[in-house]
């Protein structure tokens, strides 16, 4: 059966970040993790091709044990295989150590006809991740897709750019990044394949397990590196006027008639 | 006729911009981000170069526009098969530059092209690559750059192993200079071998039918945030836009509620703004908002909360309910 690899991240839920103020890093232990808002849609997009096409989804996160629910929540909506990628060296990736990660993995994962992605994550934001990995897997990226479509032997996709819309033919395997607008609506899970995922488990996979070279993984693999980290304070340096807004108005118009935005 | 030049002849260790180019047409973009390149090429001793891809040259329509740039170079990538973008195609041209050049910098602006293109050749060519820098400076002969980071008021500065340093720069967080020399023009001969295949064909496309906003280059912005408590409300920043010639702009919420489009968003995920006046009508001030909007000449906050952030960054600050202070203030100029 051909098949589907989705890949999903858990992203801290926002307004739970806190940064340490001594050593400003994360602090991991307050952070409650959701799945990438973004991810929805293409989780959405693989559940309708597989209604449409009949293809398998496997769905696949690199992170620690903590996402398994994120995991299974995936499941409820319609992907029929599970697949986490944790290892105590993953952690502190950027982009490209993500990447390689991800692109190994899905190596393994062999035959598949496309991979789909959010756009982006909600944290790092940086979108880099699908693009990149499809630039180690030697496969053509297709980024900002709103729709997936099989014209035969086909595989027709719709990309969105400030451009305006095209519509590319694309040999497959390939690997999207779905619109955050791709779709209105989004199904939730169901509660039957809730239930049954309660006695399921993700196949795990660890740094070992997928043969990795460990110089390429977690911090240390990291091309990117952080060097700073501080807070931008803002000092009071204007003028803070309180009142009705009648009076409000008139300093503000008085302000515009200043800068020659209006005459009276 | 620009002179043609094979690859091994172009001069090595530049900083390389990607100069995006759509049906001919040159993105804004492409001069701004060569503003800060072009200070680090001085620091650095390195020439700014701007790199663009396209099926014919007969077919550029923005010459002029490059000529009155301040890159020292133009390579200009003419070929049939670049009529229409394509990402593998797109990357692998570039990767062949890069290879060929060995450039010291490789930036793009955070366009959907350019974040589609960047990564693909830091993947390939296993580089590090910054995402949506806004700041750029040298210290100790590096490259080091800052990019507004999650958890609120928090900036991170960092730095890339790999040569050529890569990033993404935001998209109007830098300004357009232009210089008084023309910058020499190449065209670039791909080697023979090159071939020009990719895995991705345009059938047909589709131009958006809305014009693109100006806000990026508007003189005055009035913007709204989750203050304004309703889409009724903020649409009213629209009325107040055409009394004062202004474009709108936005938080991320509000885009995210569906209050107004996704290109008004002002900030690291949006555009930034420079103009003469900005107004915030119920918006907090999160740096992601800010660096979006800091450099404006005059700054107008209205807010409830006297310790917003944006309230202590306002040139004028008014404590008051937003959408009442905007009602009366359109009725007002309307007199
Ligand atoms: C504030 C901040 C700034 C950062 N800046 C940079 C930077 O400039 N350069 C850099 O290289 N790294 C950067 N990083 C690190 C980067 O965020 C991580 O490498 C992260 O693991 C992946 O990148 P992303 O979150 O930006 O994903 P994106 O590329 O935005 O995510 C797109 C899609 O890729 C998929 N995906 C992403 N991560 C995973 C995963 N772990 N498992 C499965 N699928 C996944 C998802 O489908 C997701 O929707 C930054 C991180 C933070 C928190
Ligand atoms: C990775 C990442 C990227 C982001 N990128 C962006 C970006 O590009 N642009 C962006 O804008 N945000 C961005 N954000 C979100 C950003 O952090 C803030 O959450 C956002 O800017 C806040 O929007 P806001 O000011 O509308 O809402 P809030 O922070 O909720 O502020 C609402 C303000 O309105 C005031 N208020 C309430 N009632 C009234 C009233 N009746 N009258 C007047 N004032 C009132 C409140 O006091 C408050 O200050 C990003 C976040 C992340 C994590």
């Amino acid at each position: 059966m051909e098949k589907i690899i989705l890949c999903i991240k858990g992203v801290p839920k926002p307004g739970t970040v806190k940064v340490d103020p001594v050593t400003h890093t994360l602090k991991r232990d307050s952070l409650e993790l959701i799945l990438n808002p973004p991810d929805r849609q293409a989780v959405e997009m693989a559940v309708r091709l597989k209604e449409n096409y009949g293809l398998k989804v496997t769905v696949i996160t690199m992170g620690p044990p903590n996402v398994i629910p994120l995991l299974k929540e995936v499941y409820g909506i319609g992907a029929d295989e599970m697949v986490l990628l944790s290892d105590r060296a993953f952690a502190g990736a950027d982009t490209l150590a993500t990447s390689y990660v991800l692109a190994e993995a899905i190596k393994k994962m062999s035959p598949y006809s496309l991979v789909l992605m959010g756009l982006k994550s909600i944290d790092g934001e940086t979108s880099q991740v699908p693009p990149e990995t499809a630039a180690l897997l030697g496969l053509p990226s297709i980024t900002n897709v709103k729709t997936v479509l099989k014209e035969r032997n086909n595989w027709v996709v719709l990309r969105q750019t400030e451009y305006g819309e095209e519509e590319l033919e694309v040999e497959p395997p390939f690997v999207a990044s779905v619109l955050p607008e791709a779709f209105d609506y989004l199904r939730p899970p169901s509660l039957k394949r809730l239930l049954e995922v309660k006695e399921k488990d993700p196949l795990v996979f660890t740094a070992k397990d997928l043969g990795l070279s460990s110089e390429k993984l977690g911090l240390n693999g990291s091309p990117t590196q952080v060097v700073d980290v501080f807070e931008k304070k803002f000092e009071a340096k204007g003028q803070v006027l309180e009142g009705e807004p009648s009076f409000l108005v008139e300093k503000l118009i008085s302000v515009l008639e200043q800068k020659g935005l209006i005459h009276r | 006729m620009i002179e043609k030049k094979h690859l091994e002849e172009l001069g090595k260790g530049s900083l390389l911009a990607f100069g995006e180019i759509f049906n001919g047409k040159l993105h804004p973009s492409a001069i701004e981000v060569l503003t800060p390149l072009k200070e680090l090429g001085l620091k650095l001793d390195k020439k700014v170069v701007l790199v663009c891809l396209i099926d014919n040259l007969k077919s550029f329509q923005d010459l002029e526009v490059l000529k009155k740039s301040i890159a020292d170079e133009v390579w200009m990538v003419c070929h049939q098969e670049l009529v229409h973008f394509k990402d593998d195609l797109y990357a692998e041209v570039l990767i062949e530059i890069v290879k060929k050049t060995s450039p010291y910098g490789l930036f793009f602006p955070a366009t959907s092209l350019g974040c589609a293109l960047a990564p693909r050749i830091a993947g390939k060519l296993n580089l590090g690559l910054c995402a949506h820098v806004n700041h750029l400076e040298v210290e100790d002969g590096k490259i080091v750059m800052a990019r507004p980071t999650y958890g609120e008021n928090i900036i991170a500065k960092l730095i890339s192993k790999t040569t050529p340093v890569m990033a993404t720069l935001s998209i109007g967080a830098f300004s357009p200079s232009y210089g008084e020399r023309e910058p020499k023009f190449f065209e670039v001969a791909m080697p023979e071998e090159f071939t020009w295949a990719s895995k991705i064909k345009v059938r047909n496309f589709k131009p958006s039918a809305k014009q693109p906003n100006r806000l990026s280059t508007a003189k005055v912005v009035v913007a709204g945030g989750r203050g304004l408590k309703s889409k009724e409300n903020f649409k009213k920043l629209f009325e107040l836009a055409q009394l004062l010639k202004a474009e709108v702009g936005a938080t991320r919420p509000v885009c995210y509620e569906g209050w107004v489009e996704e290109d008004r968003m002002i900030g690291v995920s949006g555009v930034t703004v420079r103009p003469k006046v900005y107004i915030g009508f119920g918006i907090s001030g999160a740096l992601q908002h800010t660096v979006g909007m800091e450099n404006s000449e005059f700054i107008v906050a209205v807010n409830t909360d006297k310790e917003a952030p944006l309230v202590k960054m306002a040139h004028l600050a008014l404590i008051g309910d937003a959408s009442k202070v905007l009602d009366l203030l359109i009725k007002k100029l309307k007199k």
